[in-house]
């Protein structure tokens, strides 16, 4: 494929090859150390209790049956709870929450810590807790969205999200010759990785170390400093696996907290691993959303107005919502458009960041909406979305840095087999009979570069070692990093040793937002870099070089030579350069960012364009997604495998999104009645099948140096759409609730 | 205290004393305990003998009480069993029916136990040993309501008798994903038939009332039907001994609409006629 980026950039052997993840051998033989594997001598095991109502207090903990229990060392409740520097109400970074540490009696949702047993073996704690057997004084409990009373969202940051009107609303709904208006409704989801959070805590003196998961070790490292009033460095954090963590593993929660203080009152390590049914409580959610979308066309079918209100859960003691309606910005072109944000408090945790927040639920709605406007028009539902194409961001007019939406459009329906879908509903039925429906969606996701430093050091003898505190959620990250690292250098990637995951390195920054290949890569890649200019300075001054003389020349490096970059004839290994010099180590950092002035000059985003067909049993409504094809342009794909990979997980996830996922509160006590894996249903294997997915090429120059876009959420966006807009065309009826269940469309 | 007694007698007498919690499989007991203690006395019966395994003898097949669902999945049973197999086959995962017995998912008594239709549909009879000896009662006298049977102190669930005969059956769950699910509803039959038409049905409904059911009025009126018959009998059975309710797996009404046409495509498969989705 040609390559128009920067020829500056040394990209050739490694990145853009499909290699298998360099962790595998170690996980699937379990080798790999994840955070509860580790048990240190003389640890002890912590077991919290969750409440078991969603609003009042706790009126009673049977202290003495848990502290008679064999086993049990110590009971943590507000009433001892030793002093904890930092205030649980303040939140030490701007992605962090409010948290619960038994500051007081009170219980705030269901699941949350009301005390803590520590013993000297797991079992003893686990016994110890339920001895303890909390009585509460219960208040009835606010868990119904729909009786909630809404109020407007202060814009103010990370869980506050900011609206975005552009052009006359009102003007725009009146100039349309045709319109919808319908409410969509998503229901709470919970991250639930595989892993379950866990930690290990140890002192020594005033110095913390943790084994903890988390998708940001350097800033985690200073949230859990400002919580002991001790300084960042002290904090040493080692997170070499996570077994997941979709938004839930990047700030410290409560329970960590605690198991922190209790390492520190009893100055021995604790261990703390929540349960699967803990998972429902203390870690953040998807937030349940209801969002109206009004959509109005003209007489040539284009967009006059896009307006979209979303109303979003919270907590009753802290805000973060789902930033739904944020999905409407940056998509097609209408010739107005607003979005705003309503939140409501229940009696629930926290929601949280959870793989694409805002994009996969607004997203879901957008994209119906959108399928009901194509209706309305009497339109395919790709022609009216690319009726509707934007050029230019919509409401800025700023460029974007790279856009193959459209060829995702071509290339997806092309594979999918798009062209001859008849416009009207339950047209389509298979050979046995089953309703037979096409839907699609768009997917957008923005393209955030956080801040990230690494160091490489070159070896004498020619191999490299680089170093950054990345993070491998299970994605494959540090796979694609080593290949990054390795091209900066010119090196095989087998010749390039990687470390990563402890926060003594260089800051790798944070593993979200979808930005982390392009962030840690971009520090990697400068890095590399770094070393290759000063081993340039090194030959071009040393007059036993062939290199000798050409200080002003560039140097490529390739195949562990540096080369004068354009002249092939002059080149030296590394090694022998090196080796001249004395066998000493070089060693370069490299720090990226993306400069502020890109960031207002250029719109960037990932694209793409999901295609969806299900089968509907026509007599009991049961619905198969039978195949998904998702087209994507995502700028520069570094390893093909592992990025289909991801995209492919986020289709399932759109399936699960669609069809599954939903946690159900009762409502007398407040609490979660399907909170593990028999009730809050994720797809099995089989459910799905037929997925596929294409990588459509784009060049960005614009959205950093190695046109990296991150593929790491857009896969659920626009699957969720496509999926109900397929349930439509299969069997004519508009289901506006997610998840889809089989009831809905019996009654439909 | 775990006990692994390796006689029916040996189980028996360590049942004589009070508040001993039975333990086959242990798909159920485990996950009820959550995080609790495990019951201070507590008799595996994984070790007694003669109680696994599948045996016909005198037009009766036995059925011991700690056999696995996968043992009864994998058995050479004749197709009037079919269902039973069938039914092994989606109780929990494979896991589940590698561990999970026969006995324990009847005394486990759920409402929505895969098993117990399919062998409510066989005319099984639980065989059970207590102080006083053996005594046999049908499955349906024996599930007296959800989480209730007529187990008494002492007793151990030895075997599940089911008459030998001819005749197809099938089962159909229907949940809310395709597999690893409680069900929604799940329908067991048995059909004989002679010259294309029915001369024997057995229907029987769980998940839609306390206790599955049989579908007696329906099963009369399917005696005589031909394959052609079986949608508009089955779309107008009575279905007045069902009760579903709603839950977090399904509605009521749902479950009241899928019946009929759950129904109608078992009894067209335990028929191996063909139909539509």
């Amino acid at each position: 494929m040609p390559d128009t980026l920067d020829r500056t950039i040394r990209f050739g052997s490694n990145s853009g090859q499909p290699m298998t993840r360099r962790d595998g051998i170690a996980k699937v033989t379990g080798a790999a150390t994840f955070t509860a594997d580790n048990t240190p001598d003389n640890v002890l095991h912590a077991v919290y209790v969750p409440a078991t109502i969603a609003r009042g207090r706790v009126t009673s903990l049977d202290v003495a049956a848990a502290e008679a229990h064999p086993g049990v060392t110590h009971v943590l409740t507000p009433a001892n709870r030793p002093h904890l520097h930092g205030d649980p109400e303040a939140k030490p970074t701007m992605f962090s929450f409010r948290i619960e540490v038994l500051q007081d009696d009170t219980v705030r949702y269901a699941g949350q810590p009301v005390a803590m047993v520590l013993g000297e073996t797991l079992e003893a704690a686990t016994e110890g807790a339920r001895l303890l057997a909390p009585t509460y004084e219960m208040a009835p409990p606010r868990v119904d969205l729909d009786r909630a009373e809404p109020y407007d969202v202060e814009p103010g940051g990370f869980g506050r999200p900011t609206g975005a009107s552009h052009g006359d609303i009102d003007a725009g709904h009146r100039a349309a010759v045709k319109s919808v208006d319908v409410t969509y409704s998503t229901a709470p989801q919970y991250h639930n990785a595989m892993e379950t959070h866990a930690i290990v805590a140890a002192w020594d003196g005033d110095k913390l170390h943790l084994d903890v998961p988390t998708q940001a070790l350097s800033m985690s490292c200073a949230a859990y400093a400002s919580f002991f009033d001790i300084p960042v460095e002290n904090v040493t954090i080692n997170s070499p696996y996570l077994g997941g963590g979709f938004g839930s593993k990047a700030v410290p929660i409560g329970p960590n907290i605690l198991a922190i203080l209790a390492a520190r009152m009893t100055g021995r390590p604790v261990k703390l691993m929540l349960t699967r049914q803990q998972m429902f409580g203390p870690t953040g959610h998807r937030g349940a959303t209801r969002q109206r979308l009004r959509l109005g066309i003209d007489e040539d079918a284009s967009l006059t107005v896009i307006d979209h209100d979303s109303l979003s859960e919270t907590s009753s003691f802290d805000d973060f919502h789902e930033p739904a309606a944020g999905a409407s910005q940056g998509l097609y072109a209408a010739g107005a458009l607003r979005s705003v944000h309503r939140g409501a408090r229940l009696d629930i945790g926290t929601p949280g960041a959870m793989r694409a927040p805002g994009e996969a639920s607004g997203s879901a709605a957008l994209e119906c909406a959108m399928d009901e406007m194509a209706e309305a028009a009497g339109m395919d539902p790709l022609e009216f979305r690319l009726k509707n194409y934007a050029e230019t961001e919509p409401g800025t007019g700023r460029p974007y840095s790279s856009k193959a939406l459209r060829d995702c459009y071509l290339q997806g329906a092309e594979r999918f087999g798009w062209a001859g879908r008849p416009l009207a509903p339950r047209q389509m039925r298979d050979e046995n009979g089953l309703l037979t429906g096409w839907g699609m969606g768009t997917a957008l996701f923005p393209c955030p570069m956080f801040m990230a430093e690494a160091r490489a050091t070159l070896r004498a003898d020619g191999s490299a070692l680089f170093e950054t505190s990345a993070v491998d959620m299970g994605q494959g990250a540090l796979t694609a990093l080593a290949q990054i690292a390795a091209d900066s250098l010119g090196l095989p990637v087998d010749n390039v040793e990687f470390r990563a995951g402890h926060s003594s390195l260089p800051d790798g920054g944070v593993a979200g937002g979808s930005g982390h290949t392009a962030t840690a890569g971009g520090a990697l890649h400068a890095a590399g870099s770094d070393v290759i200019r000063q081993l340039g300075e090194m030959a071009a001054a040393d007059p036993a070089s062939p290199l000798h003389g050409a200080g002003n020349a560039s140097f490529v490096a390739r195949h562990g030579r540096l080369y004068v970059d354009g002249d092939d004839s002059r080149s030296e290994p590394f090694a022998d350069i090196l080796s001249r010099a004395g066998g000493a180590d070089l060693v370069g950092s490299g720090s990226a960012s993306r400069p502020p002035e890109t960031a207002a000059q250029y719109a960037m985003y990932s694209h793409g364009a999901v295609f969806a067909e299900v089968k509907v049993d026509p007599d009991l409504c049961q619905v198969q997604v039978t195949r998904l094809v998702g087209a994507f342009a995502a700028g520069r794909i570094i390893n093909p495998k592992l990025a289909d990979s991801q995209l492919l997980g986020g289709l399932i996830w759109g399936i699960s999104f669609a069809l599954h996922e939903e946690a159900h509160h009762d409502p007398v006590t407040g609490r979660i009645v399907n909170a593990d894996f028999a009730g809050y249903h994720v797809p099995v294997n089989a459910d799905v099948r037929g997925l596929e997915v294409l990588t459509v090429h784009e060049d960005d120059p614009h959205v950093n140096l190695l046109g990296i876009k991150g593929v790491g959420e857009i896969g659920i966006v626009g699957t969720v759409g496509a999926i109900g807009n397929a349930i439509w065309h299969a069997t004519g009826h508009r289901i506006r609730r997610f998840p889809i269940r089989i009831e809905d469309l019996l009654k439909a | 205290m775990l006990y692994r007694p390796e006689s029916l007698d040996a189980a028996l007498a360590l049942m004589a004393e009070p508040g001993a919690v039975l333990l086959a499989g242990g798909t159920d007991v485990y996950p009820a305990l959550r995080d609790g203690m495990p019951p201070d006395r507590m008799i595996d019966l994984t070790r007694v003998a003669d109680l696994r395994g599948i045996a016909l003898a005198d037009g009766t097949w036995r059925i011991g009480g700690a056999t696995t669902w996968t043992d009864i999945v994998k058995a050479e049973l004749p197709p009037r069993l079919a269902g039973l197999q069938l039914a092994g086959r989606e109780v929990g995962s494979i896991q589940i029916q590698n561990a999970g017995t026969v006995a324990g998912n009847i005394c486990n008594a759920s409402p929505a136990a895969d098993g117990v239709p399919a062998l409510m549909a066989l005319d099984a009879a639980v065989e059970i040993a207590g102080p006083e000896g053996l005594r046999t009662l049908p499955l349906h006298t024996f599930l007296k309501g959800p989480r209730q049977t007529d187990l008494q102190p002492g007793e151990i669930v030895t075997a599940l008798l089911i008459p030998d005969g001819p005749g197809r059956g099938a089962f159909l769950k229907l949940g809310a994903r395709k597999y690893l699910v409680i069900s929604i509803a799940m329908i067991s039959a048995v059909v004989e038939i002679g010259a294309g038409k029915i001369t024997n049905a057995a229907v029987a409904v769980g998940a839609c009332s306390p206790v599955a059911r049989r579908l007696t009025a329906l099963e009369a009126q399917l005696t005589g039907a031909t394959a052609a018959d079986i949608p508009a009998l089955c779309a107008k059975a009575d279905l007045s001994d069902l009760s579903p309710i709603t839950d977090v797996r399904a509605s009521a009404d749902y479950r009241g609409e899928a019946v009929p046409t759950l129904v109608a495509r078992t009894v067209l498969t335990a028929m191996e006629a063909p139909h539509v989705a």
